[in-house]
């Protein structure tokens, strides 16, 4: 359907659609998602916007014999280009694909949210207002004009309460009423004779029937969507630049075709510079003209006004908020002082400049313990699983059996790994990570960190996937695409992907803790860090281009929404289960080939040289350390296996030093294999390479200093 | 236009009343904004949030080791760091000199 024409096309004319796809857009912590998990259930996938690190989130539903696909859009402020999901957004909105939107606002913060629907109005796509967190502004005895709202907008505004799932079927009755009746106003009528009987009921109740026969009576009506320009104008000296722009776009408009930006949306783009805009133009000479055009009239604007024209075009959208809300706002009592709350509290607790940071350590040692214990307990089952299953295939089918070897050993035991070595903590982890997010603390971290992080080139945000990095490398990573400049994602990912996980620490625990005592556990994680400290200079000094300064929002703390948590995890789950294990199942096969030719034991000998002579190891430790890419865990898992053949204990089998550099390396020396897949799908494999090689240097030169070290110091 | 005049203009002013940056308000202070010196994205980006000149804030936290702070705009709360802190010019609120 088309927005842009409704009178040649669709008066008179029902829209006879079974589909109908929803975008739903709106500010970061809004309730966008609780929404969409209300409406789509476990029905969902993520998946990547094609060829952007921007996560995309779709889901299905049917609902009064309609299908209704919707995609929850990256929570963003403006629809301008400074970052890949606002740019991903824009996009996505304008490719008629999209039928209607849904704007989340947030009732207790309209004004910036209100910022964000101008922008959307600008697009000239149908859209419904879904004003959440009414229950939350009612408690502060304020209420809003809703049949105000919808006269100054001209469109379906509904309140909504999504936590508890009150109006968000109604926002889908509206949607087929736009779509597909293409008309908005019976609704309205209907609905406002029951809210005059229900006055004391704060959501409208709509009992509505569909029946497709019912339309008649609306195709007499003619119907035209609202003229927008009343509501998003701007002052006279713009509004006479956008006309004059606007002019010149049309004229020029057959290049446009292929782009379905309105005029004045493209009129105002052009004068705030937006480089993709720009893009559009700068093909042929006319193009360049009217751009040419822009910058003049943009350095007239810039010097009436003596602001630069972003500027100048923000604050007049948001005197014409500060209108509306004048106009909508109806406070019964009033009330100035806020009562403090417990969440004001814990805030100032958690932003503490000593709490804070003790509170920090004890959230990072929360995460790693919980995720390790969970995740160690469900792997012991799955262990003790597995030895009876193979006791049964190998006394059934022969244990030299080479099929046994190839699909048992090679692709269950891949399987289990797979399972017991990575996924019974990334389950547990992803829920922590949720509650972590949905309760509002990460973006404390990242307060509390911002000044430190600077020192390695990224603003405080980056410690959020760090933090989750104490848990599972492969989440964690998969999580900096939070940061907003390629540059910051990158060296992001690096230092998470530096962070030693739960696996990792198993080793670390099971060797050097269990035989050397806590001392060494506190200096190895100390070389950690500095390690992690020297790739953030070293990218920091390489990457070309700036560190971003932190503009970062943080709401309020709020019980974590049990819906959202679970049904994400789960969701989250799916996505590792059917992406990175196949192919850590085929990784196990190949494994298990290379084992049967033994084709590993010239890898020992190849890897000798620097396993031997640097690192000062035992020759077999170089297979362990391949292993250990697969799953980290597994390298100590072997040598544990290799000890007990041997009939001796670790301690006989290496000496302190050996485990000290062997743990150290396979803290370092590269990402389990999952991570690295995640690493290549967030930039490029190109960048993964060079990550596990540069983590590949950087362990053995420091196994290589250590060994040495130690030796040079017992030789004095 | 030039920016220097501007700027000029600004430095009077920061001599003769009370403008100044974010960062040398006090906690809990409200303030209006005077201007934001920034570069192009970093000032869009807050000109989106809010932070446009003639809009009052509140400073509400600072982050310690010189770390980012926390202001109220618009009643919703924002980290900025302190380099880009530094940048946003503001004066006091005329409630605050009574």
């Amino acid at each position: 359907m088309s927005y842009h024409s409704p009178h040649n096309k669709s008066r008179n004319v029902i829209n006879f659609k079974d589909t109908i796809n929803i975008a739903l857009a709106g500010n970061p912590n809004v309730g966008k998602s609780v929404i969409f998990n209300q409406l789509t259930g476990l029905s969902q996938t993520i998946g990547n916007w094609p060829g952007k690190t921007v996560e995309r989130m779709e889901g299905h539903l049917a609902f009064l014999g309609y299908h209704f696909n919707i995609v929850d859009l990256p929570g963003i402020y403006s629809l301008s280009t400074f970052s890949l999901e606002e740019i991903v957004s824009r996009e996505y909105v304008i490719s008629k694909k999209v039928d209607i939107i849904i704007n989340v606002i947030d009732a207790t913060n309209l004004e910036r949210n209100l910022f964000f629907t101008f922008q959307l109005l600008e697009l000239k796509v149908p859209m419904i207002l879904a004003i959440n967190q009414m229950d939350i502004l009612r408690k502060r005895n304020i209420d809003l004009d809703f049949k105000e709202l919808e006269r100054i907008f001209k469109l379906p505004v509904l309140p909504v309460v999504a936590i508890h799932g009150t109006g968000v079927h109604q926002l889908l009755e509206e949607a087929i009423e736009l779509v597909v009746y293409r008309h908005p106003h019976k609704h309205y009528k209907k609905r406002r004779s029951i809210e005059s009987k229900h006055h004391s009921h704060h959501y409208y109740r709509v009992e509505h029937v569909h029946e497709r026969s019912k339309s008649e009576e609306v195709i007499k009506k003619s119907f035209s969507f609202p003229d927008l320009n009343q509501v998003t104008s701007f002052g006279k000296e713009v509004e006479l630049k956008i006309e004059s722009l606007s002019k010149m776009i049309k004229s020029f408009q057959r290049n446009l075709s292929s782009y379905n930006y309105p005029l004045r949306f493209l009129a105002i783009k052009l004068l705030e510079r937006d480089s993709e805009i720009i893009k559009i133009f700068s093909d042929n000479e006319e193009g360049k003209e009217i751009i040419e055009v822009s910058h003049t009239y943009r350095e007239e604007l810039e010097d009436i006004h003596g602001e630069d024209i972003n500027t100048i075009i923000s604050s007049e959208i948001y005197s014409n908020i500060k209108k509306i809300i004048d106009l909508i706002l109806i406070t019964k009592i009033k009330k100035n002082k806020k009562r403090r709350t417990l969440a004001d509290f814990i805030d100032h607790l958690t932003t503490h400049s000593i709490f804070g940071y003790i509170i920090l350590i004890a959230v990072l040692f929360g995460i790693y313990f919980s995720t390790f214990s969970i995740g160690d307990f469900i792997a012991g089952l799955l262990d003790d699983a597995l030895i009876v299953w193979s006791d049964f295939i190998y006394t059934s089918f022969g244990e030299d059996n080479v099929w046994v070897k190839v699909f048992w050993d090679g692709g269950v035991g891949g399987l289990f790994g797979a399972i017991g070595g990575v996924l019974v903590y990334v389950i547990p982890f992803f829920f922590i990570i949720e509650i972590l997010q949905d309760s509002g603390y990460l973006p404390r971290a990242a307060f509390l960190m911002d000044r430190i992080m600077h020192s390695l080139g990224v603003h405080g945000k980056t410690i959020i996937p760090m933090i989750l990095g104490f848990g599972c490398n492969v989440a964690a990573c998969a999580g900096c695409r939070i940061m907003e400049t390629e540059r910051e994602k990158k060296i992001s990912i690096a230092l998470t992907s530096l962070v030693p996980c739960a696996a990792t620490m198993t080793i670390v625990l099971g060797l050097v803790g269990r035989y050397l005592g806590f001392y060494w556990i506190l200096i190895l994680f100390l070389i950690n860090f500095s390690v992690i400290f020297i790739v953030g200079r070293i990218l920091n000094k390489t990457l070309p281009g700036q560190c971003t300064e932190l503009i970062m929002e943080m709401h309020e703390y709020r019980l974590p929404n049990y819906v959202v948590i679970f049904k994400q995890t789960w969701v989250r789950s799916k996505e590792f289960i059917f992406k990175a294990m196949p192919i850590m199942l085929i990784l196990g096969i190949i494994l298990e080939i290379l084992l049967i030719f033994n084709a590993l034991e010239p890898v020992n000998v190849i890897l000798s040289p620097v396993t031997v002579l640097w690192l000062g190891l035992p020759a077999i430790t170089g297979v362990f350390l391949i292993y250990g890419i697969l799953r980290k865990e597994l390298s100590l898992v072997l040598l544990s296996i290799l000890a007990n053949s041997l009939n001796v204990s670790l301690l006989e089998l290496l000496t302190p030093i050996q485990m000290v550099v062997f743990s150290l390396v396979t803290m370092l020396y590269v990402p389990c294999f999952a991570t690295i897949i995640i690493l290549a799908k967030q930039t490029s494999w190109k960048f993964a390479i060079q990550i596990s090689l540069l983590e590949i240097f950087m362990a053995l030169l420091v196994g290589g200093i250590i060994n040495f070290g130690f030796q040079i110091f017992i030789s004095l | 236009m030039s920016e220097e005049s501007i700027n000029n203009k600004e430095n009077q002013m920061k001599g003769t009343s009370l403008n100044k940056c974010l960062t040398e308000c006090e906690k809990g202070e409200e303030v209006i904004v005077i201007r934001v010196n920034a570069g192009r994205n970093a000032k869009t980006r807050l000109a989106n949030l809010g932070v446009v000149p003639g809009v009052k804030i509140t400073k509400t936290k600072n982050a310690p080791f010189k770390g980012p702070l926390e202001i109220i705009v618009k009643g919703s709360s924002l980290v900025i760091g302190r380099g880009l802190a530094s940048k946003i010019i503001v004066k006091c609120n005329e409630a605050c000199l009574t």
